[in-house]
C-alpha cells in the first residue's frame, strides 16, 4: 500500500512538473525569441508575464471547436491525443535523480519506473507520435495538412533511424538498455567519463536528429508556415490545437532529458559522486534546461532547410555516419 | 551574357556546424542588448509643438475662452466636425460660444481650424489618445476642449513663428 502511494505521488509530481515545464516552455519560447529580436516578449500577465501560459490555456478552452467538412471526425479527434500522449508517456522512464529520502521516508529512485528496457520503451513510444501528425494531416481533408503530415512522417521516420543507431552506440558502451544503468555508468565523479567525451560525433548527430525528430526548426517541415499555412494542424482549433502544442513541447522536454541522460551523465554531478538527491536533480535540470534552451535558441537563429536538403542530410550523411560510428564503437569494444 | 561565379565553399562552411555556432553566438549576444520596444501606455510617444494632435480651445481668462464664435473654423472644417452656437457676453470681446462641439470621430486632425482662427483660440494639442464606449462620448463640448494658455503655449509660439514667414 505504501509503495503504491509513493509511486502514485511520484507519478503525479513528475507529470505535473512535465506539463508545467511544457507550459513554461511556451512562455520561454516567446520570451527568448523576443529578446533575440530586441523585444520584451509577453510581460503583461503576471510578474514578467509568468501567467501568460495560463491566459493562453484559458483562451484555448474558450475557442470554438471546428471540424472541417469532409473530415473524418473520429480520426480528426484522435490525432491530437495520439500526438500528445506518447510524448508524455516517454517521461516515465527518465531517471531524474538517485535515491530520494524525504522526511525520513525512503521514496526510492526519482523516476516513475526504472524499466530494464527503458531505451526501447522510449524509442517505441516516441515513434508513435508520428501517427498523431500523419493522422491529423490526413483526417483534416485539407491539402496543406496532408502535405505537412506526409513530410513530417517521412522526416521523422528517416531521422529516427540515425537516432536509434546513435542510441545503440551508447547502449553498446554501457551494455544495458536501462537508462538508470546508463546514467550510473557515467556517474563516476569525473565529467570526462560522460559519453559526450567518448562519443562526440554521436552526440552531435543525436542533438541534430532530436531537432528533426521533434519537428523543430530548422527541420519543422510539419508546420512550415510560409509554404503550408500551418502544416498538419492547419484545420485544428481550440484545445485540439493546444494538445498538438503540448505534445510538441513535451517531446522537446523529453528529448532534452534523453540527451542529458545519454550523453551528459544524466543526474551525475561533476566531481561529486555521491551527491544528495536534490543536488542531482538540480544538476539534471540544469543540463536538460540547457538543451531545452538550445531548441529555442536554434529556432530563432537558423532559417528552415529545403525538404530535399533535409532528406539528403538524413539518408546520405547521418545514416552512414551513425552506422560508421556504431561500427567503430563495436570494434573498439570487442577489441578492448 | 553574365557569368556569375559561385564561391566555392571551404570544408568548414560545408560542414555547417562552425557557421551555425557563429550564428548562435550572434543571437545569444543580441539577447543582452537593450530592447527597442516602446512600452506604450506607460511610456507614451514623444510629442513636441509640431505634433498635430486633437484640437483644443484656449482659455483666455479664468473660465472664459478666447473664442468669439466667428464660425471660421466651422466653415474651414473639411469634415464638418465643428458645431458652434454663439451668444453675446458682457466681456470685452462681446461674443462667446454658447456651445462649441467637436465630433472627434469626424475630426481628421488636419489643422485647418487652427489656421483659420483669427483669435488664437483653437490649437492642435499634443493629445493623441482617443477612446470611448459610445458615439455620443466622442462629441467633445467646451468642458472637454478647454485648455489653459500655458498648456497650449508651445504650439502658439510655433504657429506664430510659422505665420511670420508669410
Amino acid at each position: 500500500m505504501n509503495d503504491f502511494l509513493i509511486i502514485l505521488i511520484k507519478t503525479c509530481v513528475i507529470y505535473g512538473c512535465l506539463i508545467g515545464a511544457a507550459a513554461l516552455m511556451t512562455l520561454a519560447e516567446r520570451k527568448f525569441s523576443a529578446w533575440m529580436q530586441l523585444r520584451y516578449g509577453p510581460n503583461r500577465v503576471g510578474p514578467w508575464g509568468l501567467l501568460q501560459p495560463l491566459a493562453d490555456g484559458v483562451k484555448f478552452i474558450f475557442k470554438e471547436e471546428l471540424c472541417p467538412d469532409g473530415a473524418n471526425p473520429w480520426i480528426f479527434r484522435l490525432a491530437p491525443i495520439l500526438s500528445a500522449v506518447p510524448a508524455m508517456l516517454t517521461v516515465a522512464v527518465i531517471p531524474f535523480a538517485g535515491d530520494v529520502n524525504l522526511f525520513g521516508v525512503d521514496c526510492g529512485n526519482l523516476s516513475i519506473t526504472d524499466l530494464d528496457i527503458g531505451v526501447l520503451f522510449l524509442v517505441a513510444i516516441g515513434g508513435l507520435s508520428v501517427y498523431g501528425v500523419i493522422l491529423g494531416g490526413w483526417a483534416s481533408n485539407s491539402k496543406y495538412s496532408l502535405l505537412g503530415g506526409l513530410r513530417a512522417s517521412a522526416q521523422m521516420i528517416s531521422y529516427e533511424l540515425s537516432l536509434i543507431l546513435i542510441i545503440l552506440c551508447v547502449v553498446a558502451m554501457t551494455g544495458s538498455l536501462d537508462l538508470r544503468a546508463i546514467t550510473e555508468a557515467q556517474n563516476t565523479g569525473n565529467p570526462l567519463s560522460w559519453n559526450v567525451f567518448s562519443q562526440p560525433l554521436a552526440f552531435v548527430i543525436f542533438v541534430i536528429a532530436t531537432f528533426a525528430e521533434t519537428n523543430r526548426h530548422p527541420f519543422d517541415f510539419a508546420e512550415c508556415e510560409p509554404e503550408l499555412v500551418a502544416g498538419f494542424h492547419t484545420e485544428y482549433s481550440s484545445m485540439k490545437f493546444a494538445l498538438f502544442f503540448l505534445g510538441e513541447y513535451c517531446a522537446m522536454i523529453v528529448m532534452a532529458c534523453l540527451t542529458t541522460t545519454l550523453f551528459l551523465g544524466g543526474y551525475s554531478v561533476p566531481f561529486w559522486e555521491d551527491a544528495p538527491w536534490f543536488v542531482e536533480l538540480g544538476s539534471f535540470c540544469a543540463k536538460a534546461g540547457f538543451f531545452a534552451f538550445l531548441f529555442i535558441w536554434v529556432r530563432w537563429t537558423l532559417p528552415r532547410f529545403r525538404f530535399d536538403q533535409l532528406m539528403h542530410l538524413g539518408w546520405k550523411v547521418f545514416l552512414p555516419l551513425a552506422l560508421a560510428n556504431l561500427l567503430v564503437t563495436g570494434a573498439v569494444i570487442s577489441l578492448a | 551574357m553574365v557569368i556569375v561565379k559561385r564561391k566555392t565553399l571551404t570544408l568548414a562552411e560545408r560542414l555547417y556546424l562552425p557557421e551555425i555556432l557563429r550564428g548562435l553566438s550572434i543571437t545569444f549576444r543580441k539577447m543582452f542588448q537593450p530592447k527597442v520596444t516602446r512600452q506604450y501606455p506607460e511610456e507614451p510617444l514623444p510629442t513636441n509643438e509640431v505634433t498635430r494632435g486633437q484640437p483644443r480651445l484656449r482659455e483666455l481668462t479664468e473660465g472664459h475662452l478666447a473664442c468669439v464664435s466667428c464660425g471660421l473654423c466651422e466653415a474651414a472644417c473639411p469634415a464638418y466636425a465643428i458645431t458652434i452656437d454663439g451668444q453675446e457676453t458682457d466681456r470685452f470681446i462681446e461674443r462667446e460660444p454658447e456651445r462649441f462641439e467637436i465630433d472627434m470621430l469626424r475630426c481628421i486632425l488636419c489643422g485647418f481650424c487652427e489656421e483659420a482662427c483669427p483669435k488664437e483660440a483653437i490649437f492642435m494639442s499634443t493629445e493623441l489618445e482617443l477612446a470611448g464606449f459610445t458615439r455620443e462620448s466622442f462629441k467633445y463640448g467646451i468642458d472637454k476642449l478647454k485648455r489653459s494658455t500655458e498648456e497650449l503655449a508651445p504650439r502658439m509660439e510655433y504657429i506664430k513663428r510659422i505665420n511670420e514667414r508669410w
